[in-house]
């Protein structure tokens, strides 16, 4: 196989992954760019929205969208209910961020260990049978299921902006990022929008966990991947949510490159070095504003 | 009045203390074998199938009136396969629990991890399932294995000869193995099959690690793609195996698949789909192999579990039995007298091959007990046929 189709292959192979990473990556930006802090329950909003998607697939036999659906709105119910049980009374305390981000790693473990209690720790596949796999162009593979991710991670995106611009949540959404002390002054009910916030976060999350799950397997630590998309947040600059999701898209071509032409085992490590050079010569990433605390 | 009150609370207190006493005087009768494994997390459905095994010898065994008069109990914990848990729950078997012997560990990481207490509290481990050869020989072919440590399965040099034996008698001389970095037990696989496959004249023509966890390959399949194998070696666990099958074929790879028995599992087959299909797989024991011994557990077990035992099954219930005839060959429940007889054991006949423990090495020796390799057909693992373990 030529140096070059290898190359060409190793870029699909990265802007396939990167597509996941991107996806996953949106909401998550979403929370940063609102509150401030990193919601590491994010990766439970998607598990649970592979599982809710399973489920629906497996034991009442839907169709694909009617399943993704289910699972975006189970994924939003979760977020939501987090919202209301973990953030919200910290929200009224007027608490610092690093309280939110210790309490959404304890929201992470708890829904982690219930999901391996009640659903048990076995890896589960998706039933889906598509009329076409794999699209092959001459030596190059690439895979249907990756194409839609990415394709809906841009649609994602651009509706996600699209809501911020031009929607009456949207424009509540953006006061109470920039300071949400006035926006209430002004008659906004923060409540109200930061339920919003979680709403949508969790719909992209869980469409992200359902095309993740398709694409490998479902289990209940698959959330784990969040540490992953907080380096993409970051790359890509948090507090935007393009940026994030072009951090995504790098994301998974680097790892792919040195996983392709250097090694498999420094794949982690470059991740991480590239996050440290980042943080040191550009700390609000490709994309973002500058901000201190990024915890 | 007073001088009553405190006689009766003598006497209240004489008869807890006696009554406490009783209880453990009858448990004494019992004798205690503990287990230690995956029940839940990554290796859970191996650790469920050694529960399973093991469970079944147990029945057998007290059925048949026990050991020396006595019935055995086996206590199980759930460790995760996780080094740092295995060593609670071991520790926990030995000083709380107080048994004589202990069954642990599928992974050879987690035996590796808890080697040391075996030979710390001087109570004979076996081992029904790691395969790394260092699990019983700090250095081996020293003659100088593990007092403490026993196994009853082939080592990895058994697994991966065995399997570069079949794969070069098959016609593949071009080989890409692809290993696990964090598992000794795929470093041991993938170093006894490349070198019984380069003396046999085969050539390793690419090696690709990842690391177990992952689930995205693609990058390092894409270089075995380019190096044009003619054949594909899987020395690691079976997620990573299945997900690794599934996208080579998306890539395009059509190449024979073939693996250790890390591979063995239903969960292959039901995560890898159709990209399975016609995978070779070496391992150590087969519920359709022909023989009697084999097909009445196999009846057995399928009747208590609908599914048929698979070879941790069958060697956690050998396993089992090894202590239990150590046990009464010793005529002792006490822990050095059972590892000295388990040290003798001769000939002993297991659904799972028949174990004779070699003195120096502490695993079984491979001219009575053979290797079986498997096929994926039809979406599951089928038997082909039984080779030697030498």
């Amino acid at each position: 196989m030529a140096q070059f189709g290898l190359f060409i292959q190793q870029m699909v192979n990265g802007l396939s992954i990167g597509g996941v990473y991107g996806l996953s990556a949106i909401g998550y930006a979403l929370i940063y760019s609102v509150f401030g802090f990193s919601n590491f329950v994010h990766g439970e909003f998607t598990m649970v929205g592979a599982f809710v998607a399973l489920f629906t697939a497996s034991s009442l036999n839907a169709p694909f969208a009617v399943s993704v659906l289910a699972g975006m709105a189970g994924a939003a119910i979760t977020a939501v209910l987090v919202e209301r049980v973990a953030y919200s009374p910290l929200q009224n305390r007027r608490a610092p961020s690093l309280y939110f981000f210790v309490s959404a790693m304890g929201m992470s473990i708890l829904l982690q260990n219930l999901g391996i209690v009640t659903l048990g720790a076995t890896f589960r596949t998706f039933p889906l049978k598509l009329p076409i796999e794999t699209i092959r162009f001459g030596n190059i593979s690439v895979g249907a299921i990756d194409i839609l991710t990415f394709f809906l991670s841009i649609c994602g995106v651009f509706l996600l902006e699209a809501i911020l611009k031009y929607t009456r949540t949207g424009r509540a959404i953006r006061a109470v990022a920039y300071d949400s002390y006035a926006a209430s002054l002004m008659g906004i009910n923060i409540s109200r929008t930061s339920m919003a916030v979680f709403l949508l976060a969790g719909l992209l999350a869980g469409l992200s966990g359902v095309l993740r799950g398709v694409s490998y397997t479902i289990y209940p630590t698959m959330g784990s991947i969040v540490i992953k998309i907080w380096v993409c947040a970051i790359l890509g600059g948090l507090g935007s949510v393009s940026g994030a999701f072009v951090g995504g898209i790098l994301l998974g071509v680097i790892e792919t490159l040195v996983s392709g032409y250097i090694s498999s085992s420094y794949r982690d490590v470059f991740t991480f070095v590239l996050l440290i050079a980042v943080l040191l010569i550009r700390p609000a990433g490709l994309m973002g504003k500058t901000v201190e605390e990024k915890a | 009045m007073r001088r009553m009150r405190y006689l009766v609370l003598t006497v209240v207190v004489l008869i807890m203390v006696m009554a406490l006493g009783v209880p453990a005087a009858s448990k004494a009768k019992e004798i205690k074998i503990g287990w230690s494994g995956p029940l839940s997390g990554d290796g859970a459905a191996w650790g469920q199938m050694e529960q399973w095994g093991v469970q079944a010898a147990e029945k057998e065994i007290n059925d048949a009136g026990g050991v020396l008069g006595r019935p055995i109990k086996v206590i199980f914990y759930d460790d995760r396969a996780d080094k740092l848990e295995v060593v609670n729950s071991v520790k926990r078997l030995i000083t709380r629990d107080k048994v004589v012997a202990v069954l642990t560990h599928a992974y050879s990481s987690c035996c590796l991890a808890v080697a040391p207490l075996a030979e710390q509290y001087k109570v004979p481990f076996v081992s029904a399932m790691a395969t790394h050869p260092t699990v019983t020989e700090p250095t081996p072919g020293s003659g100088k294995p593990r007092p403490n440590f026993f196994r009853v399965v082939l080592t990895a040099v058994a697994e991966g000869g065995s399997l570069a034996t079949y794969v070069r008698e098959r016609g593949f001389g071009k080989a890409a193995v692809i290993y696990d970095i964090s598992q000794d037990y795929s470093l041991g696989i993938r170093d006894s099959f490349t070198k019984k496959f380069n003396s046999l004249g085969g050539k390793i023509v690419v090696e690709e690690s990842i690391k177990g966890g992952e689930e995205e390959f693609r990058a390092v399949l894409t270089r075995i793609k380019a190096a044009n194998p003619d054949v594909i070696i899987f020395t690691v666990y079976y997620k990573e195996a299945a997900l690794l099958m599934k996208q080579a074929r998306a890539l395009g790879l059509d190449q024979q698949f073939a693996g250790g028995n890390g591979l063995e599992s239903e969960v292959l087959t039901q995560l890898a789909g159709p990209a399975a299909e016609g995978a070779y797989v070496t391992t150590h024991f087969s519920p359709e192999d022909p023989r009697p011994i084999v097909q009445e557990f196999r009846d057995r077990f399928k009747a208590e579990h609908k599914i048929d035992p698979d070879s941790n099954a069958g060697k956690a219930h050998d396993a089992l039995y090894l202590v239990a005839d150590a046990i009464r060959r010793a005529k002792s429940d006490d822990s050095k007298a059972i590892r000295d007889a388990i040290e003798k054991t001769t000939k002993l006949d297991g659904v799972a091959g028949t174990i004779t423990m070699n003195l120096k090495t502490h695993n079984p020796s491979g001219s009575d007990m053979p290797m079986v390799i498997l096929q994926v057909k039809d979406g599951a693992l089928h038997y082909v046929k039984s080779v030697s373990g030498e």
